[in-house]
């Protein structure tokens, strides 16, 4: 029963963070020095005071702060999100979102699922059979992805994947073109596909060719989003197994005769996992900043790259829903990473009177 | 070393002690230097008795348990010695036959049981693992033991986890999962360490009442001179690695005759009622680097002379069962060859005896 109180009082504890986060949003957005009015009237004529008050009115900007901020919270509250300004002028920010967000949501998705699916099983690996060959190799591969820088690492992919035939053709003597590997796909960068789900999201299960491609297309851009988390989960995961194999718990398992195979699964993997929670759902936070870059360079329209053209466009309504938009989401993730929590370890929501 | 005399020489020798332990030497190699945190340790554990180790933080009373459990790891290792239980050879990675056969409870019993399984869980891998317990016996089985070490609402507790059990109760349900292994000896690593001292009570009780109860035979840890007094029958005083006396507990409490052990004894609070300051051993327990040339209690000794720089003492029968490794024991040995081993006390003032025999 603790364990639902503690969730129920999570949700609320989210609520004043979430006001305090769109306030600021609001704050620091509408009260900055960036004019959009000056944009719209772009060179025309911006030394026009007349016409820029006029832009300002037509923003709803010239209105008093106050009621201002309260008209954006309402606003945001009952998710009326509004059009943009500059970017689409007149479009609704919510169907900009829902035409953008699919490809983010795909490539976060994949990137996450790389890096936990690598990194994890690689650090639990190497956390094993610590100062062994094969953990020094583990652990120097992990620092020099987790150094790479997600730019160079982009573009250094997408060279190799680029001459991928005359790569192929050098190292197994066979061409192996990128492009028609497995599923052709029209360009290595771009959008992926992901139309074919639309209203019918079993279709990622019934139509697997599409599926494939969409992953295909997406699978690049997501290992360099991914790369940094991978090596990172890596090293924690490394370092989790160390120290939960030199906990005394493990000794008494021991002396109680719990083999090798059960003590692992069992009793180290479980309590190991519990660091990698925070540092698996932190990094889907950076997966909503970084993929700006990746998504420039790999050409995808995601929200990162929304986002970015936006706030460069000074289309003020715009950055701030879409402010909005990603804090509700972090706050999401928050609260998914402590329904993690406390499904891995009991102590969590547990209160000492 | 080979001089040494082992603890077994006057046993009866018809029947094997339950567990022997005989010139146990763990190391720990470090870049830098070797540790020899046991050297050359030896004593036996007999069927249904209660054997105390004790001494200071740092004299190898933990290594010395792990040792025997098998639990040593990287960089520690055993280097030599033998480990016998019921006859059997343990050194050499033979422990697993014995699992269960030896049980051990923690010093710590916070982190004893692994927090993200419920107690009833843990109980009951043991049990299925030694026992062949499962299902609706295992859980059975595991409510008795732990009402058997007397947890109340056993039926309720078995359900929750380590951390909603408090600190007494944690090393009680300890207890019951080294029971549940069905364990003929059990090592207790300063089981009442980490606990206040009515809890301490009532967790000493306990082990004794099991004790009697299962006949088990207990090796006892722990750095405190009162405990021991209490549960032990024979006692084995540990500094820096090595056993510096052997002797019956009431041998020990009424005529110690390593100085350290008399540091030890003098330092219970109480003891000395007519000074207001508790006597203390100055100093700290050295790490031991390398194989012993002196006595590695010399310099914290007040009754240190010459010749305990120079020579490493070997123990010294001074009763029937008690022994010492203490120059000043051997001198009188050599002077006196036919008195037959006077256990009493060497007061302070003798302590000024001229070592010059041993070079």
């Amino acid at each position: 029963m603790s364990r639902w109180r503690y969730l129920a009082k999570r949700f609320l504890m989210a609520i004043p963070v979430l006001w305090l986060g769109t306030s600021m949003t609001w704050a620091i957005i509408f009260l900055g020095p960036i004019n959009p009015a000056t944009y719209v009237l772009g060179q025309t004529n911006p030394q026009n005071q007349a016409a820029v008050k006029a832009a300002r009115e037509r923003f709803g900007l010239g209105e008093p702060p106050l009621e201002h901020y309260t008209e954006f919270m309402i606003n945001m509250v009952t998710l009326d999100l509004g059009q943009t300004w500059l970017l689409y002028p007149g479009t609704p920010v919510m169907s900009l979102i829902f035409d953008y967000a699919p490809r983010t949501v795909w490539l976060g998705f994949w990137s996450v699922l790389i890096a936990v699916f690598v990194g994890v099983p690689l650090g639990f690996y190497a956390g094993l059979n610590s100062n062994s060959v094969s953990d020094y190799a583990t652990s120097l591969t992990g620092i020099v992805w987790r150094a790479m820088p997600n730019f160079w690492l982009a573009i250094m992919l997408l060279a190799l994947l680029v001459k991928s035939e005359t790569i192929t053709q050098a190292l197994f003597g066979i061409p192996i073109s990128w492009d028609t590997f497995l599923v052709d796909i029209n360009a290595i960068t771009g959008n992926p596909q992901l139309s074919y789900m639309q209203g019918n999201p079993l279709a990622l299960v019934t139509q697997p060719r599409e599926t494939l491609a969409a992953i295909k297309k997406i699978l690049p851009a997501a290992v360099v989003l991914g790369s940094a988390s991978m090596g990172n989960e890596m090293r924690i995961g490394r370092t989790a197994v160390l120290e939960t194999r030199s906990e005394q718990y493990i000794d008494t398992a021991k002396a109680k005769g719990v083999s090798g195979r059960v003590l692992v699964w069992k009793h180290i993997l479980r309590n190991a996992l519990i660091p990698l929670v925070p540092i698996v759902t932190s990094e889907a936070f950076l997966l909503i900043g970084g993929s700006v870059l990746v998504e420039t360079v790999f050409g995808i329209n995601g929200m990162g790259k929304l986002f970015f053209d936006a706030a460069i466009q000074g289309d003020l309504w715009l950055v701030a829903t879409l402010m909005f938009i990603f804090i509700i989401l972090i706050v999401g993730i928050n609260i998914v990473q402590d329904l993690l929590y406390t499904l891995i370890d009991p102590r969590v929501g547990y209160e000492r009177e | 070393m080979g001089t040494r005399e082992t603890p077994q020489a006057n046993a009866a020798g018809s029947d094997d002690p339950l567990l022997a332990v005989e010139n146990l030497t763990t190391v720990f190699n470090t870049d830098k230097e070797t540790i020899h945190a046991v050297d050359g340790v030896s004593f036996d554990v007999r069927e249904g008795e209660t054997v105390g180790v004790v001494g200071e933080s740092g004299s190898g009373k933990s290594v010395t348990a792990r040792s025997i459990l098998g639990l040593v790891e990287r960089p520690g290792v055993i280097e030599s010695g033998s480990i016998r239980f019921r006859g059997d050879e343990l050194t050499g990675d033979n422990w697993d036959r014995y699992r269960g056969d030896i049980s051990i409870v923690f010093q710590d019993p916070i982190n004893s049981m692994n927090p993200v399984y419920t107690v009833g869980n843990q109980i009951r891998e043991a049990l299925r693992i030694h026992q062949g317990l499962r299902g609706q016996d295992a859980r059975e089985e595991a409510i008795r033991l732990l009402e058997e070490v007397g947890i109340p609402d056993a039926r309720r507790r078995v359900g929750e986890y380590p951390h909603q059990f408090s600190g007494g109760m944690r090393q009680r349900a300890v207890i019951a999962m080294a029971l549940a292994c069905d364990p003929d000896l059990l090592v207790c690593d300063e089981p009442t360490t980490a606990l206040d001292v009515t809890i301490q009570a009532q967790i000493l009780e306990l082990l004794d009442e099991l004790q009697r109860e299962e006949d088990l035979a207990i090796l006892f840890i722990t750095h405190d001179m009162g405990v021991i007094e209490d549960t032990a029958d024979r006692v084995n005083v540990m500094y820096a690695g090595e056993v510096v006396e052997r002797a019956p507990v009431d041998q020990l409490f009424d005529s110690p005759a390593h100085p350290y052990t008399r540091g030890l004894l003098a330092s219970i609070p109480g003891q000395t009622a007519e000074s207001d300051r508790l006597p203390t051993i100055g100093g700290e327990v050295p790490t031991p680097t390398a194989e012993p040339t002196d006595c590695r209690f010399a310099d914290r000794c007040p009754e240190a002379f010459d010749a305990c720089e120079q020579v490493h003492p070997d123990h010294v029968r001074i009763g029937s069962d008690h022994t010492a490794a203490c120059l000043l024991h051997e001198d009188r040995y050599d002077r006196q060859l036919s008195a037959s081993g006077a256990g009493d006390d060497t007061p302070a003032g003798d302590a000024a005896v001229d070592g010059g025999g041993q070079r």
